[in-house]
């Protein structure tokens, strides 16, 4: 008998759960909620840039502002806008995420995702005008065609080996033949891959067990082979070693697998206001394309396919005449990012192994706490 | 010269750990995690995580020093639950947004035609 009542109970309270999303529905005054979903662009100053993420922030007014992972599903959606092999771009939409999560995953992205870059250079030979360190420099930021997942990391008093260090030899002398000059410019692609491992193995202290063949079966190259690292005359020669380790972003920046990893807001353009007559016509020739007239009003079309009006939006809604009829604002939960990778990985590889690193985050930290 | 070497910024030395827990002496249901190697990344993204909780009362994230790696988030509760829960299910939530987020980019990156599929796994 009290087990059935208690399981009644039970029954009633989960209705009472169930149907308490129905009661949140009574939303906040539309504007609280203007300024906690958008970013109000003004003349000078952006007004509610501050994300309303405190749950008890409208607590007066009855509304819960926690996170709950339902939520959460019911408003993220992924949507993926432009897929450029040649250029090694990724643009998509993340809609219904708090921007620390976005730029958590564009830091991620810069300086956290590894790969493999040259890191100690030694020289046999430099008769160029370019300083020895300089170069090491300049060898350091190439890029280079390796899949860093096939090394282990190279850290402190590690002895180099086919394991974790890729080994490339340059060695170039310019000549005169006739009039003309044979390679005055020294290009990434002089650089070559030496899977045997280092050729000075008792000055570079590295030592092969095997060839390296086997990890790389298709060999590696720097990605791009037409950037220029120095130039000679004739008689001059340089003849070096380069040593590539695996490494991360936040150590030095030649490790970054991306050119540049960043987000934007949606824009929005509003009207305020309905605008006719001659004012729509004035507006319309203020923002071609972007307003359009139809049946005697002002109507907005895409934004995102106006970019270069934006900002003439925001001065427009700043001028005395246009105020009180047009604002442009900007989605809070809405990023438009952007990733675009140096040519070592596919942006999509990179944006899934950054997610990676950080659900990795989140387990070391909850072993712990 | 003195400089710190490049890896003190991500290697956890052997007698630290990862995250350490510091009971706030003066405030009921405050602790201070003091989380080593971390920066901002995690700084903020948890504590967004943690003010979105219905039973925190504070939580905030400072870098006390460039040059020491490490992170403190302060975290004050109702009392309902321990400092030490409510950033662990911050945590919880937050590797399980990550993880929607992955398998719905993944799905999306199929929908749109990748030639280099093999890579993802």
């Amino acid at each position: 008998m009290t087990d059935e009542s208690a399981g009644k109970r039970r029954k009633k309270q989960d209705g009472k759960a169930t149907a308490q999303p129905a009661r949140e529905e009574p939303s906040l005054p539309p504007h609280l909620e203007l300024q906690r979903t958008h970013v109000v662009a003004g003349a000078d100053i952006n007004a509610n840039t501050m994300s309303a993420d405190a749950a008890n922030m409208f607590m007066a007014l009855g509304i819960d502002n926690s996170w709950s992972y339902e939520k959460f599903l019911k408003g993220f959606q992924l949507r993926i806008n432009k897929m450029d092999k040649e250029n090694a771009t990724l643009e998509f939409d993340i809609i219904g995420i708090d921007a620390s999560i976005a730029n958590a995953l564009r830091r991620i992205l810069i300086s956290e995702v590894p790969t493999m870059a040259i890191e100690h250079v030694f020289f046999v030979n430099n008769t160029s005008i370019i300083a020895d360190e300089m170069l090491a420099h300049r060898l350091g930021l190439v890029p280079l065609q390796v899949d860093p997942n096939l090394f282990e990391w190279k850290q402190g008093e590690d002895v180099a080996s086919e394991r974790n260090t890729i080994v490339m030899g340059l060695n170039i002398a310019c000549r005169r033949e006739g009039t003309k000059m044979i390679n005055t410019d020294v290009l990434s692609s002089e650089l070559k891959w030496l899977p045997e491992g280092s050729e000075l193995p008792d000055e570079t202290l590295c030592r092969f067990v095997s060839s390296q063949a086997e990890i790389l079966p298709n060999g590696m190259a720097p990605t791009v082979d037409n950037i220029l690292l120095a130039r000679l005359r004739p008689g001059q020669c340089i003849h070096l070693e380069a040593h590539c380790i695996k490494g991360q972003g936040r150590e030095h920046a030649k490790w970054s697998p991306v050119a540049t990893a960043w987000y934007r807001l949606n824009p929005e353009v509003v009207l305020l206001q309905e605008v006719g007559g001659d004012a729509a016509e004035d507006l319309a020739a203020e923002l071609p394309g972007l307003i359009v007239v139809q049946d005697g009003k002002a109507c907005v079309t895409d934004p995102r396919a106006h970019d270069i009006l934006l900002e003439k939006v925001r001065r427009l809604s700043s001028e005395e005449r246009w105020a009180p009829y047009i604002q442009l604002r900007k989605r809070k939960d809405h990023f438009i990012f952007t990733v675009e990778s140096t040519g070592i990985l596919p942006p999509e590889v990179l944006l899934q192994r950054a997610l990676d690193i950080m659900i990795h985050k989140c387990q070391e930290l909850l072993k712990d706490v | 010269m003195n400089a710190p070497d490049r890896y003190e910024k991500f290697v956890v030395p052997e007698h630290l750990l990862k995250v350490e827990v510091r009971k706030d002496t003066k405030v009921a249901d405050a602790a201070t995690f003091v989380i080593q190697r971390e920066d901002h990344t995690v700084g903020n993204l948890v504590r967004m995580q943690l003010l979105e909780d219905k039973d925190i009362m504070f939580a905030g994230y400072k870098i006390p020093h460039p040059l020491q790696y490490q992170l403190l988030i302060k975290v004050q509760t109702n009392g309902s639950k321990t400092p030490q829960r409510a950033v662990q299910s911050a945590i919880g939530s937050l590797e399980e947004e990550l993880r929607d987020i992955r398998e719905k980019f993944l799905a999306d990156v199929a929908r749109f035609g990748s030639g280099e599929e093999s890579m993802l796994a």
